[in-house]
């Protein structure tokens, strides 16, 4: 078993002739929650979509570098994307169900990769396992057939999670996952991450510092495109080897 | 002159209503007057007889059956030809100088008047293709005349599909043929529903395309098959008001009370439909 995830080398990145990351190198641990932070603008979101190749849908995208997962760049010309995107899931800043109904954004998924079947008896017991998985079976369990847009954003935003794991990925980008949510919500979907970890590697980035220190094992710091440092998350927050990493944490910058 | 605001407010607005009545009346006009002198005519027997006596009696049948075959036979031609392209320009289309072309000739055709489709009809279908005068050639005259409504809405309903919808189905490992198929089309149903039916209502009203393409004077019995002429409510009408001498006011007005009936019932389900829809979308 490698002990990471993935691993970064010499990643550059450019939209057009901006350049948004800059010789990124760092590795994210297997089973464990990476949490990238830093102002905004600095290229979170577009690190979080290096990895499972979202970038390649923006026009004047340039990609140097390698980015490792099981040991193999999935860079590299013969990357099959569809399993890559299947192993490697996202999860959204605003929560994006389809405006269908509860059940039917569960089985998206199924449909997708071929794994749908008609009977009814193996499609609940399906939806039932996959919401149990992310702590809304006892809330939904009475209403599979309404339509998810109509749900708290906390449910939709655990729904999409839900729909996320349906494809059984193994690594799980989070992109500001709570930053629609109020406070009491985000505790619950950061509970939700507790749980999430046992099974899956997590990479999220957030605004939020403290949720950073409250649900991570690693963090890193970037600035305009730059891993100013990465390392354990206590660390990183009590003793910041890097000037300007200690000058975002305590609120000089950003 | 100067008016105080609420005034001046108050003279804009009878302006305007007067204005805007001045639009809506000659319709209401028509439709009263189709409406006032043609629902005596109405009776089961005009709807399911035969003409007789030269027309001037009897009942209206080969003419919706008519209007039915040609109206079906354009949209099982339209539809799906109008879908793919719509999904093809929206989904695919790179922002060459060729697909610009192809966009600005879609939106050129919808301007192109009802009879120059006639006589395109005639020249391909009637005579290249030796369909003659028949069913086939008058659906696909009216097909490609209504081309431009379908490819057009269902175009504005693609592009109105947000684009999250697209990026959350490929980032779950979707293709991208799946994506459109699971993650795009099933939203953009209403819209293409309403421009399809939209399309049938302007299929099913005109005279000019069919005229040379299909449309018969008059036919002792219903059509057999796609390669036979037909009768067609707009032209039955148009040959009953100024080709046949002494036909009674109430069996013109009846056809037109007809064909009116069925266009605004095509408009009433689209309508119907995309109010449907839009009350349970929400994104
Ligand atoms: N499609 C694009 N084309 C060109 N430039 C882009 C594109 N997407 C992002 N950028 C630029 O790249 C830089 C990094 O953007 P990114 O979205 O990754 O930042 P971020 O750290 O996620 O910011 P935020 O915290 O606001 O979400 C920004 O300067 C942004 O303007
Ligand atoms: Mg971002």
């Amino acid at each position: 078993m490698a002990e990471f995830a993935l691993t970064t080398k010499n990643l550059n990145l450019y939209y057009g002739r901006f350049q948004a990351l800059k010789d990124v190198q760092f590795s994210v641990a297997e089973k464990k929650i990476t949490s990238i932070i830093g102002p905004s603008g600095c290229g979170k979101s577009t690190l979080l979509r290096v990895f499972n190749r979202m970038n390649d849908l923006v026009e004047g995208v340039k990609i140097t570098g390698e980015v490792n997962f099981e040991n193999r760049n999935i860079y590299a010309p013969d990357t099959d994307l569809l399993k890559l995107r299947k192993k490697i899931g996202m999860v959204f800043q605003r929560p994006n169900p389809f405006p269908i109904s509860i059940f039917e954004n569960i089985v998206f998924g199924l449909k997708i990769h071929h794994l749908y079947r008609e009977s009814k008896e193996f499609l609940y017991k399906f939806a039932e396992e996959s919401l149990k998985s992310v702590l809304l079976w006892e809330d939904l369990k009475d209403k599979l057939n309404h339509l998810a847009t109509n749900l708290s954003l906390e449910q939709q935003q655990k729904l999409c999670i839900a729909r996320l794991l349906v494809v059984k990925p193994e690594v799980l980008l989070m992109d500001e996952p709570c930053s629609a949510l109020d406070p009491i919500s985000t505790a619950k979907i950061e509970e939700l991450m507790q749980e999430l970890k046992k099974n899956y590697t997590i990479v999220i980035v957030t605004h939020n510092m403290q949720q950073a220190g409250r649900v991570s094992d690693e963090t890193g710091y970037m600035l305009l495109g730059e891993l100013i440092e990465f390392g354990a998350t206590q660390t990183l927050f009590t003793a910041p080897r890097d000037k300007r990493t200690e000058d975002y944490i305590t609120g000089r910058l950003g | 002159m100067k008016f105080p605001p609420p005034l001046a407010q108050k003279i804009a607005f009878f302006v305007l209503f007067v204005m805007t009545l001045f639009v809506v009346l000659p319709v209401l006009f028509v439709m009263f007057l189709i409406v006032k002198n043609g629902i005596g005519a109405i009776s089961w027997e005009f709807l399911t007889a035969m003409p007789k006596q030269g027309m001037r009696a009897g009942g209206i049948l080969p003419a919706i059956v008519g209007t039915f075959y040609l109206v079906a036979g354009a949209i099982l031609f339209a539809l799906p030809l109008g879908l793919f392209a719509a999904i093809y320009l929206s989904e695919y289309s790179q922002d060459t100088w060729l697909n610009r072309a192809i966009r600005l000739a879609i939106i050129n055709i919808a301007g192109v008047p009802s009879v120059v489709f006639g006589l395109f009809g005639f020249a391909l279908f009637v005579s290249f293709f030796k369909f003659g005068a028949s069913i086939l050639s008058g659906s696909l005259t009216l097909g490609i005349m209504i081309l431009p409504v379908i490819i057009t809405s269902s175009r504005e309903a693609i592009d109105a599909v947000p684009g999250a919808f697209r990026e959350v189905s490929l980032s779950l490992g979707a293709t991208k043929l799946q994506t459109i198929r699971h993650a795009v089309l099933p939203h953009a149903l209403p819209g293409i529903l309403t421009g399809t039916i939209l399309g049938i209502g302007r299929a099913a009203g005109e005279t000019a395309p069919i005229l040379f393409t299909v449309a018969a004077f008059y036919l002792p019995r219903l059509p057999q098959s796609i390669f036979d002429q037909a009768m067609a409510l707009p032209y039955h009408l148009y040959v009953l008001s100024t080709q046949v001498p002494n036909v009674d006011v109430k069996i013109r007005y009846g056809t037109a009370f007809v064909l009116l009936v069925i266009v605004l019932l095509m408009n009433l389900i689209a309508i119907t439909i995309r109010s449907h829809f839009r009350s349970k979308k929400k994104w």
